[in-house]
């Protein structure tokens, strides 16, 4: 037999299964699903920029910090006492700029003053005659009855008092347990002016009611006091709100936004973030002289009026009396 | 006349061994030419369709959610697969790494039918990613919901944000530092790209509005069902059938499961859980890093995450970080990644391989 005889049906049989594999491969190519489609690991890019992402729909601002604390005088230079009695919760830094604004106009500020009797005790009626106005900031430390009749004398007689509570908070952490509670107790002494705190926080998830976080809620100034001239719109940071007791005289100032609601029960409702009675002035929340909050929305202009109004009062030196041997020798 | 007769007698013996040779030829041929076929047809298989389970066992940090989003990427590129289940058991993570969760998913979801069974506890981050799912299946058991951003800082960060200031040469003032402000814009713009993309994907499902979402409250099945969280009640098999059936590409039942290997942590406890807590107010969660010394850290990191910040008590007292009074007892919850399954079901094409 010739080579020939068999290198032709050889060649034969590799022909045709070349033919054949060649052409399922062709077919493949033409009309399988993947042929025609490029790179098996390529991919079309579609929707990774989602509308819901553009910065024109996240990015929020914040409240331009650009206003000015600034003071009017009443004319005579004021002695002011700044409260550090009542286990206050502040930073000293957060009252300088309060300070510097008093100081610029001429007055004097004591931030807290020698105790007289011992650990946390109160100031005598004797001392409290030297001021002529006094701040109070985030007390958790209670006033006695003594304190706060000498209070009460000291403002029914021209002195001037504002206090900056808060309400009740849990921090995590902080304590023995797990969880605690602090309540900063101004509840006493507001109590004599019908005011007091109400038991939770307040929040508004409403964007345009709160300023970058829920619990930074807007408030809007009621009213025509002096007190909130100049002032639409005022943030609170952790904003508590008031409740009137008895028949409390107490005219609101600030008010939260609508759509405030409670912090547990989620209530809405109108809530009186700040409050006077007279010569008290009572506003439920202490951050607002922080100095990250100080200057958000009108809050400038509404602490400036606070302090003016603290260095406009008329108090004789002769206020609050001195005249009983109790005052003289405890409380106020 | 006997030549033509030896001539014949030969050219038929050609005949038969050619007409052999291409019988056995083709035969060889047909045998080769599926092989030869699958091979043009790239990774796709043997052409059935399929339904892939991606399941997610754990936090959505970036160890896991990167090998989630490879699974999801191969799925999309495998042309056999038609639809895709997400089979998820998390509690959320990293808010960075929850986006790219979300957008993975959301770019599948463009391509395919994507059907969501919540196995365990879809939440916040967790439930971030499977919103642009076409349909959500729970159980009674499953939680989903908690939509909220929360930040973690060191204590000292910001506190002690002026004396660092006074450490350190700076060419800016808002160099190596950050505020409360600053923190608390970048948390609002986070919440907002989360808030928006809950209601983009779900707010006609939604009862209720965006203020409400962004309560951040936590529901069982059931109550999710009913407020539009999820769409129905089903465990795999029908979360599967309903992928199926959204699949322009499978024929009634004419289709295979295809299990990849379930992306499960690392590590038991997932983000906050092992962090010193020193307080908590609000949204801002301040931890202890004094002993990271004088080293420059990452000032703020954001977690898109269901659960509280365990502190050093409950920790003492071997309290979980459930975090969330619809907790149910059968779940783990909280930050420790989720339960452990029940097993990663067994494959009837591909495999738990």
């Amino acid at each position: 037999m010739a080579p020939r005889d068999f290198l032709r049906p050889l060649g034969v049989f590799v022909a045709v299964i070349l033919v054949v594999v060649a052409g399922t491969a062709v077919a493949g190519l033409a009309f399988g699903s993947a042929g025609g489609d490029g790179a098996p690991d390529g991919e079309d890019i579609d929707g990774q920029a989602p509308a819901q992402y553009q910065p024109d729909n996240v990015a929020h601002e914040d409240d331009p910090e650009n206003g000015t604390l600034s003071v009017d005088g009443g004319g005579d230079d004021k002695h002011v006492l700044v409260d550090t009695r009542h286990s206050n919760r502040f930073d000293g830094a957060d009252v300088d700029p309060l300070v510097e604004a008093l100081i610029r106009e001429g007055h004097t500020v004591d931030v807290g003053t020698e105790s007289s009797g011992g650990f946390e005790s109160g100031y005598t009626n004797a001392t409290l005659q030297r001021y002529d106005a006094m701040l109070v900031i985030a007390p958790t430390g209670s006033f006695s009855e003594g304190e706060v009749d000498g209070l009460e004398g000291f403002t029914d007689g021209g002195g001037r008092l504002v206090v900056l509570g808060e309400p009740r908070q849990f921090t995590a952490g902080g304590g023995l347990s797990s969880g605690s509670s602090v309540r900063a107790s101004a509840d006493s002494l507001a109590a004599a002016y019908g005011l007091r705190v109400g038991s939770e926080t307040l929040y508004n998830l409403d964007d345009d009611a709160n300023d970058n976080n829920y619990e930074s809620v807007y408030g809007t100034a009621t009213g025509g006091d002096a007190l909130t001239d100049g002032v639409e719109r005022v943030q609170f940071d952790t904003a508590g709100y008031l409740i009137r007791t008895g028949d409390s005289d107490a005219e609101t100032l600030v008010q939260a936004v609508d759509g405030t609601r409670t912090a547990d029960r989620g209530v809405a409702g109108e809530y009186d973030v700040a409050a006077r009675n007279g010569n008290f002035v009572f506003v439920a929340d202490a951050s607002l002289v922080e100095r990250s909050e100080l200057y958000d929305a009108h809050n400038e202009r509404f602490v400036g009026n606070l302090l003016s109004f603290l260095v406009s009062g008329d108090k004789p030196d002769d206020v609050p009396p001195t005249t009983t041997p109790e005052e003289d020798s405890g409380g106020f | 006349m006997s030549g033509c007769m030896v001539d014949s007698a030969d050219t038929s013996a050609t005949t038969v061994v050619y007409v052999v040779v291409v019988v056995v030829a083709v035969l060889i041929g047909t045998v080769l030419a599926p092989v030869v076929w699958n091979a043009t047809q790239g990774s796709g298989g043997d052409g059935d369709p399929s339904v892939s389970v991606i399941t997610l066992r754990g936090g959505t940090d970036p160890g896991n959610i990167n090998r989630l989003t490879d699974d999801l990427r191969a799925a999309r590129t495998n042309d056999s697969v038609e639809a895709v289940v997400l089979r998820i058991d998390s509690p959320g993570g990293a808010v960075t790494s929850s986006e790219e969760f979300y957008l993975a998913v959301n770019q599948t979801a463009n391509e395919m039918p994507v059907v969501a069974y919540v196995e365990g506890t879809a939440a916040s981050g967790g439930y971030y990613g499977i919103t642009p799912a076409d349909s959500i299946f729970v159980k009674p058991s499953s939680t989903v919901g908690s939509i909220g951003v929360i930040v973690q800082a060191p204590l000292s960060t910001i506190e002690e944000a002026g004396r660092t200031s006074r450490t350190y040469l700076r060419t800016g003032p808002d160099k190596a530092t950050v505020s409360k402000d600053t923190i608390r814009n970048q948390l609002e713009t986070l919440h907002n790209a989360f808030l928006d993309t809950v209601m983009t994907h779900r707010g006609d499902e939604l009862e209720f509005g965006r203020e409400e979402v962004a309560l951040g409250r936590a529901y069982l099945g059931p109550t999710a069902v009913r407020n539009g969280f999820a769409d129905e009640t089903g465990d795999l098999n029908a979360a599967i059938e309903a992928a199926a059936r959204l699949s322009d590409g499978i024929d009634d039942d004419q289709y295979d499961v295809v299990y990849g290997e379930p992306v499960t942590p690392t590590r038991t406890t997932a983000t906050l859980s092992d962090i010193d807590v020193e307080r908590v107010e609000g949204d801002v969660v301040y931890v202890d890093a004094t002993d990271e010394g004088d080293q420059f850290r990452e000032p703020v990191r954001y977690y898109a995450v269901w659960g509280i910040p365990v502190t050093d008590d409950e920790s003492a007292t071997g309290s979980a970080a459930a975090g969330n009074e619809t907790t149910p007892t059968a779940d783990s919850g909280g930050n420790n990644g989720g339960s452990s399954g029940t097993g990663d079901g067994t494959a009837t094409a591909g495999g738990d391989d």
